[in-house]
């Protein structure tokens, strides 16, 4: 069999130890998968309000019309108490801007985000934090974040949207706690 | 040598003239693939540039008047063009030549007519600037109907290999009762079968969607609708574009480097897993869309992981088989096996480090499917840093590694020169290296993917990307680089059309198993199929199932894909087109 002239024991041995460590690393393989599958699943219930959640269909893209019931709330509304330091805002996404921004915010709020458009596809990130939703025509999407710190923050459009998309541009303010 | 045979009378060998027709028509699909990428590769450090700050485009207004136009053509001509005709080329011929058969040649040459025709259409509707959609097509961005027809045609094209390779298949099997399938044609076969499954997605979103819609038959669309028959295809078809470089990989590099294939069946083992898991996991590209229960997108990460599988064994096995060759070389101790490589052969050169990208590009991938990970990193630069570095190297710079021994094997000219080839891979390797570090970087600085950011005024770009100023610059070094690469290349590439004749022909470099036979090529002629293991191993008897498997898959992905469908069809949306570039 062996075409490598003098070598036939060489390919065996080599062969058997081959089998050998190939059970070995399939295992190894097997359990590394697992545990990052593991890591991954424990992020998404530490962290999971930025997992995006579906808050209301609508067959027309452009038609916001007024508050869903008890859900979103008004497209011109801005941001919107729920709750002690709770808060909800509808943004909605358009060629090519956010609106509502510059969007005031207080520092330590729980905001949760229902994101749409009435267009095309665009992308609702945060820069900086781990918002990110894709604004889909259609759909409203919905994120939860905590702002902890005060300061200003970037929105980009990180889906692309025609001509201006690199212009998408939108701010978020994060007033700080006036003091005690 | 227990298992060949002796050509009996019935098992003639093809005419002459049979091997020259066959050589002539992957000939055509080499160099019309190349010649695509060619035009892709070419624009692609403009977008490079851009994202350092430099905007090219004012200079270049007639040809290319926009950013996205560019970024369309360069997508659409790489991603589908290129790759497509190099596979649906290789994935008949290797699998013709292994098996000793003659191919449906009028088949292959309508894949090869449709896809040409759909590639015609596709540029005369983007260098027109009507459809700078990208080469993701979400609707509702409208571009002209030259552009989906066309876009259709390739996707039909695309998939006749499998009808093609079935018969082929077939007629051996029923020659050899009993015998597994040698290994290109059912690694080749598998690779078709997954596409034909794949690539449903994308034929019903063209079809039932897109073409109706541009044709003006009707006025509106659902866009999570075609956005996740998008996906159903797009996950996939990054298999697509790596399973064939697999196939050299495991059916051809062990030869080149003197060597063998360590393991056979574990080869079958890889690609049947990635038939099973590669089709049921595509919305995993949709982490970040609402419409659908968050329960599918847990299911779609643990599946999403074990894709991850089949290419771990790759790694394992095509390594060791490379330690073997390195061992017989002289190579010695932990890593003299690796250097003692045949180097100075630009083929082998092209196609280890190729590999070598995609261990970097492999593990990017683990971050991208683990779900919140994503969130950070989902449409920014990180994304295309990773494809450039799976289907821009693994795939790209392993296919031209394979023309680098193809076109002398083909045409019977010498390569114009070895140097220029190993200059080449080695400038795309580097440069592809650089690019691919600096997207990634800047991509966890938020830096969104595909926007025109070199056309925002000085102020606001400083602004908003600063503080990736050092990573972007990289993927401006990175991009000017690859341009060199591209360019010694296709010197090489078409200089080797014109070369003087070789006085010996070169053979395809089928490579041989641990304990296979040497060929299973029937025709006698040219050398020299491979393989299975002279006892056959009951792994790999288990794969020859392969309406099995294929069945199971598709009830796998009708399982993932109805769950997620169901919203979006309760809740149909009528969105109007636009076409705003
Ligand atoms: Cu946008």
């Amino acid at each position: 069999m062996s075409d490598i002239a003098g070598r036939p024991g060489f390919e065996d041995a080599f062969h058997k130890a081959a089998e050998r460590h190939e059970r070995a690393w399939v295992f190894v393989t097997l359990v590394m998968l697992m545990g990052i599958l593991a890591c991954t699943m424990y992020f998404v219930v530490y962290d999971y309000g930025v997992v995006v959640r579906t808050a209301a269909y609508r067959s027309d893209p452009t038609a916001l019309g007024g508050p869903a019931p008890g859900v979103v709330p008004a497209a011109d509304a801005g941001l919107v108490k729920t709750g002690p330091n709770a808060y909800a805002v509808h943004m909605v996404a358009h060629m090519w801007g956010w609106t509502p921004s510059p969007l005031h915010i207080p520092e330590g709020a729980t905001v949760t985000f229902y994101v749409t458009s009435i267009d095309v596809l665009h992308g609702f990130e945060v820069k900086g934090t781990t918002i990110n939703v894709t604004a889909v025509p259609g759909i409203t999407g919905e994120v939860t974040y905590m702002f902890k710190h005060a300061g200003t923050l970037d929105i980009i459009c990180n889906e692309y949207c025609g001509i201006e998309h690199q212009a998408m541009l939108g701010r978020i303010i994060v007033d700080p706690k006036p003091p005690a | 040598m227990s298992i060949a045979l002796a050509p009996t009378g019935a098992l003639s060998r093809p005419a002459g003239d049979a091997l020259a027709a066959q050589r002539r028509t992957m000939l055509a699909f080499l160099v019309w693939g190349f010649s695509a990428l060619m035009i892709g590769a070419a624009i692609g450090p403009l977008q490079a540039l851009n994202y350092g700050g430099i905007n090219v485009y004012p200079a270049l207004a007639p040809v290319l008047q926009t950013y996205y136009q560019g970024l369309t053509i360069h997508g659409v001509l790489n991603a589908y063009i290129f790759t497509f005709f190099v596979t649906c080329g290789l994935l008949i011929y290797l699998p013709a030549r292994e098996l000793g058969l003659a191919p449906n040649m009028l088949l292959w040459r309508s894949c090869f007519g449709l896809m040409a025709a759909g590639t015609l259409m596709l540029l005369y509707a983007m260098f027109d600037n009507s459809s700078s959609v990208l080469w993701t097509f979400y609707p509702p961005l409208k571009g002209s109907p030259f552009f989906y027809f066309g876009m259709t045609l390739v996707v039909l094209g695309s998939l006749l290999p499998l009808p093609i390779l079935l018969d082929m298949r077939a007629r051996w099997k029923a020659r050899r009762p009993g015998e597994v399938t040698p290994l290109v044609t059912y690694m080749s076969t598998t690779t078709m079968l997954m596409w034909g499954l794949a690539g449903g997605g994308a034929a019903i979103e063209l079809i039932v969607q897109l073409d109706p819609w541009s044709a003006g038959l009707v006025d509106t669309i659902d866009p999570i609708v075609g956005r996740t028959l998008f996906w159903w295809t797009g996950h996939p078809i990054v298999y697509f574009w790596l399973m064939p470089a697999y196939v050299s990989w495991y059916g051809l590099l062990s030869k080149q480097c003197g060597g063998k294939l360590v393991s056979d069946p574990m080869a079958r083992l890889t690609f049947a897993l990635l038939l099973v898991f590669s089709l049921p996991v595509g919305s995993h590209h949709q982490f970040t869309d609402p419409g659908f229960s968050p329960v599918w997108r847990g299911i779609l990460t643990a599946l999403t992981l074990s894709v991850a599988l089949p290419s771990l064994i790759t790694a394992f096995t095509i390594g060791l088989s490379l330690e073997y060759s390195g061992r017989l070389a002289g190579g010695r101790g932990v890593l003299g096996w690796f250097t003692a490589l045949p180097w100075r052969n630009p083929s082998v050169a092209a196609q280890v480090l190729a590999m070598v990208t995609f261990i970097f590009g492999g593990a990017g991938g683990i971050v991208n499917g683990s779900w919140e990970l994503n969130n950070i990193v989902h449409n920014t630069t990180w994304i295309p840093g990773h494809f450039h570095i799976t289907v821009g190297t693994a795939s790209a710079l392993t296919f031209m590694g394979v023309a680098f021994w193809m076109m002398p094997h083909l045409t019977g000219r010498k390569l114009l020169s070895r140097r220029l080839a190993l200059v080449a891979a080695w400038l795309w390797f580097g440069g592809m290296s650089v690019f691919a570090l600096g997207m990634h970087w800047a991509g966890l600085h938020g830096v969104p993917r595909r926007a025109w950011v070199s056309f925002l005024p000085q102020t606001v770009y400083d602004r908003f990307y600063g503080d990736a100023h050092f990573p972007l610059t990289m993927v401006a070094v990175g991009g000017i680089v690859l341009w060199l690469a591209t360019f010694c290349f296709y010197v090489v590439f078409l200089g080797s059309l014109f070369t003087r004749r070789l006085s010996t022909p070169v053979p395809i470099p089928f490579a041989q198993a641990f304990g296979g036979a040497e060929s299973y090529s029937l025709d006698g002629g040219e050398p020299i199929g491979i393989v299975a293991h002279r006892h056959l191993s009951p792994l790999a008897k288990a794969l020859e199932q392969l309406g099995l498997i294929t069945a199971f898959t598709a009830v796998a992905t009708a399982a993932a894909y109805v769950p997620i469908f169901w919203p979006f069809v309760n809740n149909i949306t009528r969105a109007q087109g636009w076409s705003v570039w």
